[in-house]
């Protein structure tokens, strides 16, 4: 009954949930509110007051808002990040590490590198191109995970990426310490093994993870 | 119900409504009807206790809900037990079942001293 869903919508307010999902508590709690004020006139209460008592038998609206809200979000914050987001990180950073470590313990051949950078800091970096050929589907999965439990494009992103951002954390830790605390006697090629780390090991590897997560990246359909 | 801490309502709310889904599907004034006729208004829930509730336990995935026409003609929304909610029923039944037990002993105990 649409005048009991706009006194219902005047007394909740806004709830923050969404306009589907807000229009779907207040025509139940509209439908509620009409079968309460039917059972009182039924009894023979005038209709006028059938409702307004009805509408009193809720005590304080915002509590009301507040405890649906908190029904709503608690726990649905905690399943939806798990689902969208933790979860395919956790994939991903097990497919990838451990694809990584399979290929260790199996011998894939390593490329090394000499860098040159100026005339004096010389290093090396090495890939494991196997390794890097495996991302794209470490990035698929990841994505594909993410979409498939409702994720938004940024958390397939996060999700399908985990692994280099993973890498980025612990150089960036890495690095503070590096140069501060342990003061190396050449610094410049402190941070410039830091730098080509930073591009073998996290940039190039976010390239083909990005490749393997771009044909999955799309809007999560809204739930039915 | 006035007077009774809310979590003990909460907890058997809960346990009224898994139990009485269990049966048959049914509507958010409906279980509010049946529980207060099947405990003789002793335990009643109105929109404010109810539907808070209801929607915290269809988070959990107990429960279900689902637009339906009702006899009326009306679309009314249904809530469907789950086998999550199922599965929680027993626990659940047995957890009341200890908690009553336990307070008859004590109140034996008192009405003996």
């Amino acid at each position: 009954m649409p005048d009991d869903q706009g006194l219902i919508r005047e007394r909740l307010g806004k709830l923050g949930l969404g306009p589907r999902r807000e229009d779907e508590i207040v025509r139940e709690l509209g439908e509620h509110l009409e079968d309460h004020a039917s059972a009182l006139e039924a009894r023979g209460v005038a209709k006028d007051t059938a409702l307004r008592e009805a509408l009193d038998s809720v005590p304080n609206w915002p509590e009301l808002r507040n405890e649906i809200v908190s029904a709503e979000t608690e726990e649905a914050t905690l399943n939806y990040r798990t689902k969208a987001l933790w979860l395919p990180v956790l994939c991903a950073l097990t497919m990838s590490n451990g694809l990584l470590a399979l290929m260790q313990i199996f011998g894939a051949p390593a490329h090394f590198y000499s860098l040159s950078v100026g005339n004096s800091v010389h290093a090396l970096c090495g890939f494991i191109i196997p390794w890097l050929i495996s991302q794209p589907v470490v990035g698929a999965v990841a994505a594909y995970w993410s979409r498939r439990a409702g994720g938004s494009v940024r958390h397939q992103l996060l999700a399908a990426l985990a692994p280099s951002i993973a890498l980025l954390g612990l150089f960036v830790l890495i690095l503070p310490w590096a140069m501060i605390v342990e003061k190396p006697s050449a610094p410049l090629i402190r941070l410039a093994a830091f730098l080509i780390l930073t591009v073998t090991w996290v940039l190039l590897p976010a390239i083909p993870l990005l490749l393997g997560a771009a044909p999955f990246l799309r809007k999560p359909q809204a739930q039915s | 119900m006035t007077g009774i801490d809310t979590k003990i309502k909460r907890g058997s709310g809960e346990l009224a409504i898994l139990a009485l889904l269990n049966r048959e599907p049914l509507h958010g004034y409906e279980i509010s009807k049946r529980i207060a006729a099947m405990t003789n208004g002793v335990l009643q829930f109105n929109l404010a206790s109810l539907y808070p509730l209801l929607y915290r336990m269809e988070k959990r995935g107990w429960v279900k809900g689902k637009w339906e026409e009702a006899q009326s003609g009306r679309q009314r929304r249904y809530y469907y037990l789950t086998p999550a909610g199922k599965k929680q029923l027993a626990p659940l039944r047995k957890e009341w079942g200890l908690f009553f037990q336990a307070l008859h002993r004590i109140a034996g105990v008192a009405d003996a001293g």
